[in-house]
């Protein structure tokens, strides 16, 4: 093999080489790094003849997320004769909101945000109302779904 | 593969009239000094392939982009990789378009006939300046906030326009999301697209010109 062979295979390989590499890192980057699709699941919370007849009561409960032990808090409300859940998340930047009973507000500690007790807007930066979380009754107890 | 290739290039035809320039004669004292402007082109082609990965994973809006930043460097398979890549190429990029511009002084070659590559050259480097500014906003944190913030008042110094000059690079008159979008489109899109033209240019004045004697 002369000089010039010599060195246009060396070039060739490296550009081969170079090619493969940088195919790689461009596949393993853009491939997909959470894939596992969130479903919602049911969670037993409290039994049925606890539930508030008028206002909000705070519940604490737990639940598993691919198999970690969570514990959170909902508000389960009962207004103008509606049962609903909200979440505690404020839609700001995510502190967990307080029901002031006197004031009938829930209040964020963080930033001054302000919601009703339907979780509509009242006052401060959050940009939406409190979220709803899907809620079912079955054999005399109130389960609240999750996003597992 | 030296079939297919040949194959393409009996339709295409770019072999050919880069023969002569491929086997042009050389000024008899090169060094590897001449290889400046090349580390440079090749840092620019690390720039556009990290940048291209980056783009899709990060999202330019004020209320995602830190967030999106910090999910590349953490979650992302090998995000902190290809985003160092990036920055360090961006750096690096304009040290060895320094050092090339110094070659060329040096060896007198922006004399004429090559004065107008002189000129496309130094625009590149205003525009890696600008591609760096503008990307430095892009991870939306304290520092490059208030780096552009500091950055583009210095527009609204210069007499007369700098007002406007100023509600123009900021999109308004302070740094906010407008100013983003602003900073990401000029960073992936109008910047790039220029540079690609430029060295273009560059390159076809130096296959025409051919390398300077040196000294
Ligand atoms: C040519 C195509 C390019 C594309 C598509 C691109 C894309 C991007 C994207 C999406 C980001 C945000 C991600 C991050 O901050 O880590 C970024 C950041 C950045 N880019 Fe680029 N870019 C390109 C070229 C350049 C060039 C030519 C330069 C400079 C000379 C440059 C300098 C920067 C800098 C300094 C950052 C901030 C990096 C950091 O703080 O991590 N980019 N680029
Ligand atoms: S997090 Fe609730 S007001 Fe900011």
């Amino acid at each position: 093999m002369d000089r010039r062979k010599f060195l246009s295979v060396t070039i060739k390989t490296f550009f081969v080489i170079l090619g493969v590499i940088t195919s790689a890192i461009a596949l393993i980057t853009t491939y997909p790094f959470r894939i596992k699709k969130r479903t919602v699941k049911y969670f037993p919370v409290m039994d049925e003849d606890e539930l508030p007849r008028r206002g909000v009561k705070t519940v604490v409960f737990s639940y598993k997320r691919q198999d970690r032990l969570l514990t959170t808090r909902a508000f389960v409300v009962n207004h103008a004769n509606e049962l609903y859940v909200l979440s505690p998340v404020c839609t700001h930047l995510g502190c967990l909101v307080n029901w002031h009973r006197k004031k009938k507000q829930f209040l964020c500690p963080c930033h001054g945000g302000k919601y009703d007790i339907t979780g509509k807007v009242l006052a401060g930066p959050p940009p939406a109302p409190l979220t709803r979380l899907p809620m079912r009754i079955q054999k005399g107890k109130l389960y609240i779904g999750m996003k597992v | 593969m030296g079939k297919i290739l040949d194959w393409l290039d009996s339709r295409f035809g770019i072999k050919a009239p880069h023969q002569r320039f491929l086997q042009r004669p050389l000024p008899k004292r090169l060094s590897y000094l001449y290889c400046l402007g090349g580390v440079a082109f090749t840092l620019f082609l690390c720039l556009l392939f990290s940048g291209l990965l980056l783009s899709i994973h990060y999202v330019p809006s004020q209320d995602e982009a830190f967030h999106s930043v910090v999910r590349i460097t953490r979650e992302v398979r090998l995000g902190w990789f290809v985003r160092s890549i990036h920055k360090w190429s961006a750096n690096l990029l304009i040290v060895f378009i320094i050092l090339h511009t110094i070659r060329v002084v040096v060896h007198r070659a922006y004399r004429p006939p090559r004065e107008l590559n002189w000129l496309v050259g130094a625009m590149t480097l205003v525009i890696a300046f600008a591609s760096g500014f503008t990307g430095y906003l892009l991870p939306w944190d304290q520092k490059a906030y208030w780096a552009t913030e500091v950055g583009t008042s210095m527009a609204g110094t210069i007499p007369l326009v700098g007002k406007y000059l100023l509600y123009l690079v900021r999109g308004g008159p302070e740094v906010n999301g407008v100013t983003l979008i602003r900073f990401y489109s000029l960073h992936v899109l109008w910047l790039p697209l220029c540079m690609g033209i430029l060295l273009w240019a560059h390159f076809h004045m130096v296959k025409r010109q051919g390398i300077s004697g040196g000294l």
